[in-house]
């Protein structure tokens, strides 16, 4: 033992086997599989002190620790691969030489932060709990920033936010490379102040067209868009004096004044008026509202803002007021719900996986996540039902304004609004719901480890709901399941500055400190949708002896993420007599639906959809029914078992491949393919034509 | 007759409908779409799909569940539209636009129709650029016509024969009001004024006939007409509600019929009719005609299919087709006269090593005579799994040194392993129980190198138990607040685990491990069956073909002595007979969640296996009747009546998956175990209950691709030719350097 802490070069870069301290699985379900070393090629001549990860500019190595194994969760649990972990103030990172696992791959190539992630990179803030190993008691401890250390730890094991269990080893490790590594790491992932995180990485992202609302001609296009009439924008929170989880620009009554907008603000909690953020060419307008600050008792300015709601509307029709607080969770109980989730989903070892997985059903349902799901999805379809069928004003009040007002708001217009449904108008919609609109990132993520009590995954709740959505209308989302599930991963990485803050004013105030503080360098605040309009990875991949390309990398991502039953659905409409013929005509819909088909399928298009295209005013043709009962809800295991593979009971791990090989959505593609090229082929042709003649 | 044909066809369309109010229908290239994919639509019948359209438009309103379409979901209902004859062939299966029956002439028009407004709903579904409110009314009223499809499948492909008949034989016409019936089917009676009571619509007034087959009902309350028919193979036990006397209120008197697959119907009579009698008479007539000593119906039933099912499978053909006889394996007729075994089939593969008499001794040593015998080998290592029922080592811990050398034998038949696992089905504790009554299992002290394994599958009755509450949870209403754990509560997807992972280890075993493999049960016929199937199925990709499936049942369920007709109690009236029990609906079930999982990996739909399961009831075909091949021989099932296989293997198309692709034959199938990826089948346990949506299968919109591409193909040849056309015309040179 002691000799290997020394670090001698046989420890290097094999594989180890029989980790005794995490786990000693299978002994109740299957019977013991037999041990086998991972053949490794020795490389004993890597000198490891000069194994250093990759950095970003502005990104500072804080620890390392030498000769760690990393355990894959359950299957691998007996074989670690052996490595460098270093702890930088953006990441925790592991450099190995050993291949990679092909699940780490997958998850990895759709994962939106693989731009400046490797494979075996985790983002500190993507950090939910650290527990402990030591070397005296097989028990895990967990570990707070303000912990006392002990003297040796055997291992360390990291539960993200991802619900993804990494374990590490120092069994190996030289003595005290441990304990730097873990205060290193306990120290920079739950930080007291946002901007303590790595938020800028100095390169500038590449624009993906999707507006920020922030500017008054955001808000204008969506007035004009949805056609919906007596509303008006107001710049009156130009410098965040009204309110400051609300943007500078915000749309208000047409016959509200802004003297009276700002006296109304002060009767709100968090002085949030309510705002416009959808409406109907009939009128019907969909309002967020805060609810009246617990210091006030007259209810005098909430009436008169719903007097004004009722007047805007053009027949007068009553709005229909839903009190969110009164008939979905409290972020409490979300929140509670959200840790029975992550226990039941990070389980430390088989026998805990197997056991559980026992009551895996009723234990999800005393979480009580899915019946949180359906109360959302049901209101959000009597509020659309209200705004469809009655054409009556929706106002959504909760608490703050901005939690879950913003989910049924969200859902509502996915449920009436085309264009939500497709990529382009789902960022339009996050933008807007989420971002500009000030939902609490930072709180309720967690993000720094103040506000512990704020926190409440909102944002997953939202997920799941679309998530239902996409199950339930299997073509009428133009992105699949996996891109909402690299969402909810993409909103724990502290460079995707959509989910980072608590409102826009935080960003901006955040964005001066960084700037204070490195006068030198540009700040670069990077949204998430910037993933799209890149090419290539930030950092070089290199490492791990990976030598794929780029496109590749894009290309099976674009596969994950596009639903191909929506494509096909646009495919159909081609396939009618006579659209085939029309495809080259600009006014036809033809044309359109092949643009449509050629931004999702072409690989020069970065962009799954054309930024420069208007978008087309919203027609509630199509609006979309669910069933919310709860036998008719599915648990998301996409999600919650993203990186929870069973437990081996076999030698074989055949059944991955064929699994994957075989899903349906491959032969899909294969044929949408076909099509899609059938088409270039002709639309050359005709150009050819058209030259000729 | 043929008015079956329209019902669905109708509810389609009307389904179809209610999906567009709102949008803005294509019209001409939906109408395109139809006649190209139901090749044979006649403008007729394009035309009074579309009228059907008009109606369900306004009837349902804006609102969602419209009341026209919530009439049709009643609890296992059918509407037709009664109006003219034709018979639907595809109305039931999702794969419209097959057309299993070309030699129906005359009412091919009407046929294709219901193929044409499958379709119909199928082209609604997916078009427009966006589904409308009530889209989720309409799909749970197209799921309602899925919920229906085994019977309507069982149905249509019956009623084709009958229609074929009226057509060749031209005497018969049958009434309007007159059901239509199949080859020997006889109407027995029919009582007016009965109201069924359903558990989702409500009471339904109408006829109720009673056939030597089935139980129809008949609504004209609504229009289209409500419809139920029911094999009465499915009735499980019927029981008068309220007395003459003592019935107060309304439809309180009347019967109850409990069936076998998940579903109660509720009947009332009028008291005053005294019809009651005669139809509860009739019923229990004809559907326990092993208690009343009458033929089982399928000795009646005389469909003349294109396909011979029986021809499916023979013996000594699936043993040559995995490789036998080789070195160590032998073919034995030692049982042909049903002698040493007489639940054992007829012919079977043994060690070449062991003798005859060999055989008869290791005969004595096990329950029932039922040895080790062959039921698969691998074609490389020759790794083997064979089947047989416990070692009868008693209390006293008895010995056989035959069963020991035999074991040893099939050990050695493998020279790939030193090592051989016994595979005991049931928990230990059943195991060492047995032992009291002679039984148990091999002691690994006296079987050198062998591995004695215990797999935790609980008995029949904890099985049957668990089904029944599963019935409970599932109909007729769900309790949304507990619905998971109240499954839980049923542990039926728990042993279905149980099951799967038992057949999964021994799949392992064999194809990993190269090692061989024994598993046995108790008697070696419930649970044994399931695991040597379903591992043979993760195995070989041949048993994951239709007729290769087919040979899987008659192999290891029919030919080795599953007890179908105790199991399931055929005709039989007692229904609280304790060997009944859901071993065969467990297996399919299993099967069922492998499917689910690869999903390329099969060459039928989830369609056949609820037909299968619907005609493991209905007593039309012979092939579930009976205990055993000797019992099945002795009766002269195979000339008497008609194979399942028959009616399968001759509608191939209709359970074809599209998604199969062939090269996973030579896959072995490793699926997952684990809870979270297990799934209530709700396509077959909550098909009566209109409020369980349904998805729509991978497979259906896989078919409605390849017909979009095909479409888009041929436009664009058009296209093509028609611009090379032009090219010629304008300048011959530049055409010739495109073309």
């Amino acid at each position: 033992m002691n000799s290997h802490r020394k670090g001698t070069p046989s420890a290097r870069f094999t594989t180890y086997i029989d980790f005794e301290e995490i786990n000693d699985g299978l002994t109740t379900v299957g019977e013991t599989v037999p041990l086998r070393p991972i053949d490794v090629p020795e490389e004993t001549n890597v000198d490891e002190e000069k194994i250093e990860p990759h950095l970003l500019p502005g990104e500072i190595m804080i620890a390392r620790a030498n000769n760690v194994l990393k355990f894959a969760p359950l299957k691998a649990n007996r074989t670690g691969i052996s490595g460098t972990l270093f702890v930088t103030n953006f990441k925790v990172s592991f450099v190995t030489s050993l291949p990679v696992e092909t699940k780490e791959r997958d998850m990895h190539s759709r994962s939106l932060q693989n731009r400046f992630l490797g494979v075996h990179d985790v983002c500190l803030s993507e950090v939910d709990m650290v527990n402990q190993f030591s070397e005296d008691s097989a028990k895990k401890k967990r570990l707070l920033y303000n912990t006392q250390m002990p003297p040796r730890l055997s291992g360390l094991q990291l539960v993200l936010k991802s619900l993804r269990v990494i374990n590490f080893s120092f069994k190996f490790t030289p003595t005290g490379e441990d304990i730097r590594v873990a205060q290193a790491l306990l120290h920079h992932a739950f930080p007291t102040s946002i901007d303590h995180l790595f938020l800028s990485c100095g390169y500038a992202p590449s624009s993906p067209g999707i507006p920020d609302f922030c500017r008054p001609a955001d808000w204008e296009h969506e007035l004009q868009r949805t056609r919906c009439p007596n509303w008006r924008v107001s710049k009156h929170n130009e410098f965040f004096n009204l309110c400051a989880s609300l943007p500078t620009v915000l749309v208000v009554p047409r016959d509200l004044l802004d003297a009276q907008l700002e006296q109304a603000a002060q009767h709100f909690q968090g002085t949030r008026p309510p705002v416009w953020c959808w409406g109907t060419p009939a009128g019907a307008a969909l309002v967020r509202m805060a609810q009246i600050s617990p210091s006030i008792t007259d209810k005098q300015q909430e009436n008169r803002m719903m007097g004004l709601v009722h007047r805007c509307h053009p027949m007068r029709l009553q709005p229909k007021i839903f009190d969110l607080d009164q008939i979905l969770p409290s972020l409490k109980e979300i929140q509670i719900s959200y840790i029975k989730l992550r226990e039941l989903h990070t389980p430390d070892d088989p026998t805990q996986f197997w056991e559980q997985d026992r009551h895996y059903f009723s234990r999800l349902e005393s979480s009580r996540w899915l019946s949180h799901v359906s109360k959302c999805l049901e209101v959000a379809q009597n509020a659309a039902t209200a705004i469809l069928h009655q054409n009556s004003s929706v106002i959504l009040q909760d608490a703050s304004g901005c939690d879950l007002s913003a989910v049924i708001s969200s859902l509502v217009q996915l449920l009436l609004d085309p264009h939500v449904r497709t990529i382009r108008g789902f960022h339009c919609l996050i933008q807007k719901e989420w971002v500009a609109l000030g939902h609490p990132f930072t709180k309720r993520l967690g993000h720094t480890r103040n506000q512990v009590e704020e926190q409440s995954p909102v944002w997953l709740l939202f997920l799941d709901c679309v998530y239902q959505v996409s199950l339930q209308h299997h073509t009428a989302l133009e992105f699949t399941s996996e891109y909402l599930v690299a969402l909810w991963h993409a909103a724990h990485c502290s460079l995707h500055s959509s989910f980072m803050f608590n409102s826009v004013s935080a960003k901006y105030s955040a964005s001066d400190v960084l700037q204070r503080e490195n006068p030198q360098q540009p700040i670069y605040l990077r949204p998430v949708w910037s993933w799209w309009a890149e090419n290539k990875s930030i950092i070089e991949n290199e490492q791990n002896g990976s030598d794929e390309e780029p496109l590749d990398c894009k290309t099976s991502a674009r596969e994950a993420f596009l639903n191909v039953h929506y494509i096909q659905k646009l495919f159909k409409s081609l396939a009618i007599s006579g659209a085939v013929r029309r495809i080259s005509d600009p006014l036809s819909s033809a044309y359109h639906t092949w643009q449509h088909i050629d931004c999702l399928m072409g690989e020069t298009r970065q962009l799954p959809y054309d930024p420069a295209t208007p978008i087309v005013p919203l027609q509630l043709d199509g609006s979309l029914r669910l069933d919310t009962s709860l036998s008719n809800l599915r648990p998301w295991l996409n999600c919650f078992c993203a990186w929870l593979s069973e437990p081996a009971m076999l030698t074989l791990n055949d059944s991955e491949s064929l699994l994957k090989d075989s899903s349906p959505a491959s032969h899909h593609w294969s044929h949408i393919h076909e099509m899609y090229n059938t088409m270039k082929d002709l639309l050359s042709q005709n150009l050819t034509n058209g030259a000729a003649q | 007759m043929a008015a079956r044909g329209q019902r669905s066809a109708k509810r389609r369309s009307g389904c179809f409908l209610v999906m567009f109010s709102g949008v803005k229908p294509d019209k001409r290239s939906k109408v395109k779409g139809i006649t190209q994919l139901g090749s044979r639509s006649s403008s007729s019948s394009s035309h009074s799909s579309n009228s059907n359209t008009t109606r369900s438009n306004s009837s349902s309103g804006s609102g969602g569940s419209s009341s026209s379409s919530s009439n049709n979901k009643g609890g296992g209902c059918k509407s037709h539209s009664g109006s003219s004859s034709g018979s639907s062939s595809g109305s039931g299966s999702p794969p419209a636009g097959t057309p299993p029956h070309t030699q129906m002439a005359s009412h091919e028009s009407l046929n294709s129709e219901s193929k044409s407004s499958s379709l119909n709903s199928k082209l609604g579904h997916e078009s427009g650029g966006s589904p409308s409110p009530p889209k989720s009314a309409c799909s749970s009223t197209s799921t309602t016509s899925t919920d229906h499809h085994h019977t309507n499948h069982q149905v249509s492909h019956v009623l084709t024969a009958t229609s074929k008949m009226t057509v060749r034989d031209g005497s018969r016409t049958l009434r309007p009001d007159e059901p239509p019936l199949v080859p020997g089917e006889q109407l027995e009676g029919t009582a007016r004024e009965v109201t069924y009571l359903c558990p989702y619509v409500g009471p339904k007034k109408g006829t109720l006939s009673v056939t030597n087959y089935r139980l129809i009902f008949r609504s004209p309350e609504t229009d289209p007409p409500f419809e139920l028919e029911v094999p009465l193979g499915v009735v499980s036990r019927i029981e008068k509600v309220g007395g003459a006397n003592t019935s107060r209120g309304e439809n309180s008197y009347g019967i109850e019929i409990f069936c076998k697959d998940i579903r109660n119907l509720r009947f009332a009579h009028k008291q005053e009719n005294h019809s009651r009698r005669m139809v509860t008479e009739k019923l229990l007539q004809y559907a326990f005609p092993a208690s009343h000593k009458l033929p089982f119906f399928a000795f009646g039933y005389n469909e003349q299919y294109q396909e011979r099912g029986w021809s499916v499978y023979e013996p000594i053909a699936e043993l040559k087709r995995q490789g036998l006889p080789t070195e160590s394996w032998r073919i034995t007729r030692i049982n042909e006269q049903y002698e040493l075994c007489e639940t054992y089939p007829a012919v079977w593969a043994v060690p070449a090593a062991a003798s005859d008499n060999d055989l008869r001794n290791v005969a004595a040593f096990r329950s029932r005579g039922r040895i080790p015998v062959l039921s698969w080998i691998h074609p490389e290592s020759q790794a083997t799994i064979t089947r047989c029922a416990q070692p009868l080592v008693g209390v006293s811990g008895k010995r056989s040194r035959d069963d020991e050398a035999y074991i040893q034998h099939i050990m050695d038949a493998n020279a790939q392993s030193h090592k051989i696992f016994i595979m005991d089905a049931r928990p230990s504790v059943n195991a060492v129980a047995n032992k009291a009554k002679g039984g148990g299992y091999e002691s690994e002290d006296a079987y050198q190198n062998a591995e004695v394994q215990f797999l935790d599958i609980h008995n029949i009755h904890v099985m049957r138990e668990s089904l029944r509450k599963l019935q409970e949870v599932c109909y007729p209403h769900i309790d949304n607040s507990h619905w998971l754990s109240n499954l839980e509560a049923t542990h039926w997807l728990d042993h279905i685990r149980c099951v799967l992972s038992g057949a999964l280890r021994i799949a392992d075993k064999v194809e990993s491990h190269k090692t061989s493999v024994v598993v046995h049960c108790s008697d070696g016929w419930d649970r044994t069956a399931q695991l040597t199937a379903l591992s043979m199925l993760m195995l070989d990709g041949y048993y994951r073909t239709i007729p290769g499936f087919a040979v899987l049942l008659e192999k290891e369920w029919l030919s080795f002595g599953h007890k179908f007709a105790q199991r399931v109690g055929h005709g039989d009236d007692r229904h609280q007979d304790a060997d009944r029990s859901p071993v065969f609906l467990q297996f399919v079930d299993c099967v069922w969640q492998i499917l689910k999982q690869f999903p390329h990996a099969f060459q039928f739909t989830e369609d056949m296996l609820i037909t299968i399961l619907d005609h493991l009831y209905s007593c039309l075909f012979g092939t579930f009747l009976y205990n055993s091949e000797r019992e099945r021989i002795e009766k002269e099932v195979k000339t008497k009546t008609v194979s399942l296989w028959s009616l399968i293997l001759s509608n191939k198309a209709d359970f074809e998956n599209p998604l199969y692709s062939a090269n996973t034959k030579h896959h072995v199938l490793f699926p997952r175990t684990s809870m979270r990826h297990l799934c209530l089948w709700d396509k077959y346990y909550c098909r009566w209950n209109p409020s369980m949506r349904q998805q729509e299968p991978v497979h259906i919109r896989y078919k409605e691709l390849l017909h979009v591409k095909e479409q888009l193909e041929k436009h664009v040849d058009e296209l093509r030719k028609e611009l090379a056309a032009r090219q010629t015309h304008d300048s011959p040179r530049v055409a010739s350097a495109i073309v």
